[in-house]
C-alpha cells in the first residue's frame, strides 16, 4: 500500500501580509496623532519645532478645561442612567410576562443603529425651543416644559439612549443565567422585583459591570449628540472642543488637534483595556450558574402594567419623539408657532436633494460604502480573524491588543488622523525618494506618489478609515462565528493530510458562511450610521450621508438635514428589516 | 376516594397541565390527584418524562396547569375553572432543586436567611434561626462560606437548610440526591431519612430512582405517561404490584416466556418450552399474558424440582456480595442471584407459584 506524501510546510505569507497591513492601518494613524502632538505647527509646515507647546496652550485654554470636565459629568451620567435601566429592561424582557415583548425587542435596537447626529437633530425639531411637540405643548400649556438644550437634557437624552447597550449584554447574561436560582427565590417568598434586586442582577453584575464601563467610554465618545443639542447654550466636550478648534484659530491648527486628540485617547485607551479584562472575567464568572430549564414567565401580576407605562414611556421619549419629528420636519417646508401642519406640508426638500448632485452622490456613496465597503471590510475582518484562529502565539496576542486600539480612537480623530495619513505619508515618501537619484526613484515620485496623493479625495481612503474605526466590533462578529467551529471538524481535515490553508479554505471559511453574511449585515447597519469618521474627510467624491449632515448643519441647512436624516434612518430601516428577516442575531 | 382537606397538607385534584398551547399543546400531566398527610413522605417515581418534576413544579407555582385543583393545607393556591393562581411566592413552600440553585453571590448564611429577610424577621431571630437549622444540618461552622467552596454534598444540605428555615407547612425535594456520586448518596439517603424522621417533616420528592424511593418514602406514587400508575407503601409497591408497569419499574425481573394454560381463580397454568409451571394472577387480565419473576426471587437447583425449568448456565457475574447468574436455551433467558460461582453445567430454576405473577 502507498502512502501519498504531502507537500512541505512553507512560511506563512499569506498571515504575515495580514498581520503587517493591519498593523500599518491600526498604528500609522495612531502614531501620527502623537508625532503632531508633540510638534509646534502643523507638519507640513516648514518652522515646526519639537515640544509640548501646542498642550501647553490646551491647557491653558479654559474651554479645554469645560470640555473635559463635561465630558467626565456626561460619561458618568450616561452610567448611572443607563445601567440600572438597562438591567431592570433586561430583566422584564427576558424573564417576566411583560405584554408585548414581541414587538419591544426588535424596537429597543433601534437607538443603536440610529446615528446619534440624526437622533440629536430628531430631538431639536420635535422638542427645540421651536419644535414639534414644544409648539404643541406650548399650545396645550401656555409654556414649554422643558429646555432641551441644558446640559442636565443632554446627559438625559445621552443616558436614555445608551440604554439598549447595557440591555444587550444584560440580556445575554441572563438568558445564560438558569433560571433555578430565580425559581428557588420566588419559592422562598421573593416577589418578582426582590428577585431582580436580590437575586438576577447581582448574578448578572460582570456583564453589568463591563456594560458600565462600556457606556462610560461611549460618554467620552459622543460627539453629534452634543454638536447639535449642546451649541446653542455652548456646552462642549472633548469631541465637540476638538471639532471647533478647526475654526477657532483660522489657519489648519492640526498641532492643537493633535494634543486634544492625545488627551482623549489617554482617557478612552484604559477604559477599552479594563473592558477586554472585565470581559474575560466575566466569562468565567459564568462557570457559576444555574441549571436552564424550561421555565414559565415570572408573573409580574399588578405590576405588569405599571411596567409596560414605564418602558412604553421610555420608546416614546427615545424612539418615538426624534424620529416622528424628523420625518414631519422633513415633509414641511417651514415650522413655528400659529403655522398649521397642513398648510406646509411638502416633498420640496426632495426635490432639492434631487437637484444636487453632490447630494445625490453622499446617498449613493453611503449606500455603496454600506453594501460594497461592508462586504470588503468583512473579508479583511475574516482575514484577520483566521490569522489568529487556532493559533496561540505572540503573533496572536500582537492583533488582539491590535484590533482592539482603534476602539478607543473616536471616529472623528480616527478621520483626522487618516486625513494626516493621506497627507503626510505621500509628501514624506516623496521627499525620500528625492533624496536618491536612480531612475525609479524619479519615476515612481512622478507616477506613484500623484496617485497615493489621490487616494485622499476617493471613496477608498473612506472606507479605510471607516473600516479601521469599527476593526474591533467586526472582529468580534467573526470570531463569535469562529468560536461555533468545533476544532475536531478542521482536526479531522488536517488529519486526512489538508495544509493549514486548505483547511482553512474548505472547512473553516465554508462553516462560517452565514456567520459572515450576518457580520455583513451588521457592519452594512454600522457603515450606514457612521458620521464623525468622515468629517474630516469629506471632499468633493467622499461625500458621505454621515459627514455631509454635520457640515449642512453647521451651515444650517435645516430642510436639507431632515430631508438627508429621514433617508438616512430609511436606510437602517431597510437593514434592520432584512436582518430581522432572516433571523440576523443583532447582537452576541 | 374522598380526603378531608383539614387532614391533608398538600391535596392535588384531577391536575391537567400541557407544554404549549393550541394545535401544537402536548400533555404532560392527564388527570393526576393525590395527597400528603401531615408528616408524611411521599415519593413521585416514574421514568423520564411521565411527568413527576412538572408536578412538584406545578405545586410550587413554577407551572401552570390547565385544569384541577392545588390545596396547600386548607388554602387554594390553584384552581383551574375558578382562574385562581396564587404565585409562588405567596404558596410558601420550601423546595430543594435538583441543581441545589444555591445564589453564588450569597454566603451560605445569607443563602438560608434570605427567606427568613422576606419574612420580615428581625435581624437576631434570623441569626438564632438560621443557627439552628445549619447546627441541625452539621453545618454549623460553614455560615460564612460561599457555594463554590463547599462539597457536593454540604451543597446539597445547605439547599435543604433554605427550604426548611422558615417551616414550611409542605417541604418539595427535586430528585435531591441525583447529583451526588454513587458513594455519597448511599449516606445522604440515610441522612434525609433520618432528618425527615427526626423533624417530622411533610415532603414530596420526586425521583427516577426506585430503591431510593422505597429507602426515603412512607408512600410511593408511581407515575407512568402523566397518570398515577398505582400509589401506596413501598412494601406492597414491590411485592403487590397491580399492573406489569409497575412490577417491572419497581425491582429486576424475569420475563418468563411462557403461554396460559388454564386460569382458575388467582391460580394460571403455564406451558413453557413443554414444562408446566403454577403462577399467580395478578391485576386484570391482560390480551397477552406476561409471566413475571423478580431475579431474586428465583431458586437455583442442581436436581429437579417442582415448578422449575431446566436451561443451561451461559455466564455467572461477579456483583461482590453475590453472583448473577445468566442461564440461556433459544429464546429463554433467565437470571437468578447465587452466593457461589457456578460451575458449568444444566441446572433446574425453581419459581415459587406465589412469585411467579401473571399479567
Amino acid at each position: 500500500m502507498t502512502t501519498f506524501s504531502l507537500p512541505r510546510a512553507r512560511l506563512n505569507w499569506p498571515r504575515g501580509l495580514v498581520v503587517a497591513l493591519t498593523c500599518l492601518a491600526v498604528f500609522v494613524p495612531l502614531l501620527l496623532i502623537f508625532y503632531q502632538s508633540f510638534l509646534s505647527a502643523p507638519f507640513f509646515m516648514p518652522n515646526k519645532e519639537v515640544g509640548l507647546d501646542a498642550f501647553r496652550f490646551i491647557f491653558e485654554d479654559a474651554d479645554f478645561w469645560m470640555a473635559f470636565k463635561n465630558g467626565l459629568v456626561l460619561a458618568a451620567g450616561l452610567a448611572v442612567i443607563a445601567v440600572p435601566l438597562g438591567g431592570m429592561l433586561a430583566f422584564l424582557m427576558i424573564r417576566t410576562d411583560l405584554p408585548g415583548r414581541g414587538w419591544i425587542a426588535p424596537l429597543l435596537l433601534v437607538p443603536i443603529f440610529v446615528s446619534p447626529m440624526v437622533m440629536g437633530f430628531g430631538y431639536v425639531v420635535s422638542m427645540g425651543p421651536v419644535g414639534f411637540y414644544s409648539v404643541w405643548a406650548k399650545q396645550l400649556l401656555g409654556f414649554i416644559p422643558w429646555n432641551i438644550y441644558s446640559f442636565t437634557s443632554i446627559v438625559v437624552i445621552a443616558g436614555l439612549t445608551h440604554v439598549p447597550h447595557v440591555y444587550l449584554y444584560a440580556s445575554s447574561a441572563l438568558k445564560s443565567l438558569g433560571s433555578d436560582v430565580e425559581e428557588a427565590a420566588r419559592v422562598a417568598g421573593a416577589s418578582p422585583l426582590q428577585v431582580m434586586l436580590n437575586v438576577s442582577l447581582p448574578m448578572i453584575m460582570p456583564a453589568l459591570a463591563y456594560a458600565g464601563v462600556l457606556v462610560f467610554f461611549l460618554g467620552f465618545e459622543v460627539f453629534g449628540l452634543v454638536l447639535v443639542l449642546g451649541d446653542p447654550e455652548g456646552h462642549l466636550v472633548l469631541a465637540t472642543y476638538l471639532y471647533k478648534l478647526t475654526n477657532k484659530l483660522g489657519t489648519p491648527s492640526y498641532h492643537l488637534m493633535a494634543a486634544v486628540a492625545v488627551c482623549l485617547v489617554m482617557v478612552t485607551m484604559p477604559l477599552v483595556m479594563m473592558q477586554r479584562w472585565l470581559l474575560k472575567s466575566a466569562n468565567k464568572y459564568v462557570s457559576i450558574k444555574g441549571k436552564g430549564a424550561r421555565q414559565k414567565a415570572m408573573p409580574l401580576g399588578r405590576w405588569k402594567w405599571v411596567a409596560f407605562a414605564v418602558l412604553a414611556g421610555w420608546l416614546v421619549f427615545t424612539i418615538v419623539l426624534p424620529l416622528t419629528g424628523i420625518v414631519l420636519r422633513s415633509f414641511v417646508q417651514y415650522w413655528g408657532e400659529g403655522v398649521k401642519l397642513a398648510d406646509v406640508l411638502t416633498l420640496q426638500h426632495f426635490r432639492d436633494i434631487l437637484e444636487q448632485p453632490s447630494l445625490m452622490r453622499g446617498i449613493l456613496n453611503t449606500v455603496l460604502i454600506g453594501v460594497v465597503g461592508g462586504g470588503l471590510a468583512v473579508v479583511c475582518y475574516t482575514g484577520i480573524a483566521l490569522a489568529m484562529h487556532r493559533k496561540q502565539d505572540g503573533i496572536t496576542r500582537l492583533l488582539d491588543y491590535s484590533v482592539l486600539v482603534p476602539r478607543a480612537v473616536p471616529g472623528l480623530l480616527a478621520g483626522l488622523s487618516f486625513l494626516w495619513v493621506f497627507l503626510f505619508v505621500p509628501s514624506w515618501l516623496d521627499g525620500f525618494l528625492k533624496l536618491s537619484d536612480s531612475g525609479l526613484a524619479a519615476w515612481l515620485s512622478a507616477h506613484v506618489i500623484p496617485a497615493l496623493r489621490e487616494v485622499r479625495s476617493t471613496i477608498f481612503a473612506l472606507w479605510l478609515a471607516y473600516s479601521v474605526v469599527w476593526l474591533a466590533y467586526g472582529m468580534r462578529l467573526i470570531s463569535t462565528a469562529l468560536l461555533q467551529v468545533g476544532p475536531e471538524l478542521e482536526e479531522a481535515a488536517r488529519a486526512v493530510g489538508a495544509s493549514r490553508g486548505q483547511v482553512t479554505r474548505d472547512v473553516t471559511v465554508p462553516l462560517i458562511k452565514y456567520g459572515m453574511l450576518g457580520a455583513w449585515l451588521m457592519v452594512f447597519l454600522i457603515f450606514e450610521r457612521e458620521y464623525s469618521t468622515g468629517v474630516y474627510l469629506l471632499s468633493p467624491g467622499t461625500e458621505v450621508i454621515g459627514a455631509m449632515l454635520v457640515s449642512l448643519w453647521a451651515g444650517g441647512s435645516t430642510d436639507l438635514v431632515a430631508a438627508l436624516s429621514f433617508i438616512n434612518i430609511t436606510l437602517v430601516a431597510i437593514g434592520l428589516g432584512i436582518a430581522l428577516r432572516f433571523g440576523v442575531k443583532l447582537h452576541n | 376516594m374522598k380526603h378531608d382537606l383539614n387532614m391533608n397538607e398538600l391535596t392535588v385534584t384531577d391536575l391537567h397541565l400541557d407544554y404549549g398551547t393550541g394545535a401544537s399543546a402536548n400533555p404532560i400531566l392527564k388527570g393526576v390527584s393525590m395527597h400528603l398527610q401531615r408528616g408524611e413522605v411521599v415519593a413521585l417515581l416514574g421514568p423520564s418524562g411521565s411527568g413527576k418534576t412538572t408536578l412538584l413544579r406545578a405545586v410550587a407555582g413554577l407551572e401552570s396547569p390547565k385544569a384541577g385543583t392545588i390545596h396547600i393545607g386548607d388554602r387554594q393556591v390553584f384552581d383551574g375553572a375558578a382562574k385562581v393562581e396564587m404565585p409562588a411566592e405567596a404558596r410558601n413552600l420550601g423546595l430543594v432543586f435538583q441543581s441545589y440553585a444555591l445564589w453564588p453571590h450569597k454566603t451560605v448564611f445569607d443563602n438560608v436567611a434570605y427567606g427568613l429577610k422576606l419574612r420580615k424577621m428581625g435581624k437576631g431571630e434570623i441569626a438564632a434561626k438560621v443557627g439552628d437549622v445549619l447546627q441541625q444540618l452539621g453545618l454549623g461552622h460553614l455560615g460564612e462560606r460561599f457555594p463554590h467552596q463547599l462539597s457536593g454534598g454540604q451543597q446539597q444540605r445547605v439547599a435543604i437548610a433554605r427550604a426548611l428555615v422558615y417551616n414550611p407547612p409542605v417541604i418539595l425535594l427535586d430528585e435531591p440526591l441525583s447529583n451526588l456520586d454513587a458513594k455519597l448518596r448511599e449516606e445522604a439517603r440515610a441522612f434525609l431519612r433520618e432528618l425527615i424522621v427526626r423533624l417530622g417533616l411533610s415532603a414530596l420528592m420526586v425521583t427516577h430512582d426506585q430503591a431510593e424511593a422505597m429507602a426515603i418514602s412512607d408512600r410511593i406514587l408511581l407515575l407512568n405517561n402523566g397518570k398515577i400508575e398505582q400509589q401506596g407503601s413501598p412494601q406492597s409497591m414491590y411485592e403487590t404490584p397491580e399492573t406489569l408497569f409497575t412490577a417491572e419499574f419497581m425491582g429486576s425481573n424475569n420475563r418468563v416466556p411462557a403461554t396460559v394454560v388454564s386460569r382458575a381463580g388467582d391460580a394460571v397454568t403455564l406451558s413453557s418450552d413443554g414444562a408446566t409451571l403454577q403462577g399467580t394472577g395478578r391485576g386484570v387480565a391482560g390480551a397477552e399474558p406476561v409471566a413475571l419473576i423478580r431475579v431474586e426471587e428465583v431458586r437455583i437447583s442442581a436436581e429437579q424440582v417442582d415448578n422449575a425449568i431446566q436451561l443451561p448456565l451461559l455466564t455467572c457475574m461477579y456483583l461482590g456480595d453475590r453472583w448473577e447468574c445468566l442461564f440461556t436455551q433459544g429464546d429463554t433467558s433467565l437470571r437468578a442471584y447465587s452466593t457461589y460461582k457456578l460451575a458449568p453445567g444444566s441446572y433446574w430454576l425453581q419459581m415459587p407459584r406465589e412469585k411467579l405473577w401473571v399479567f
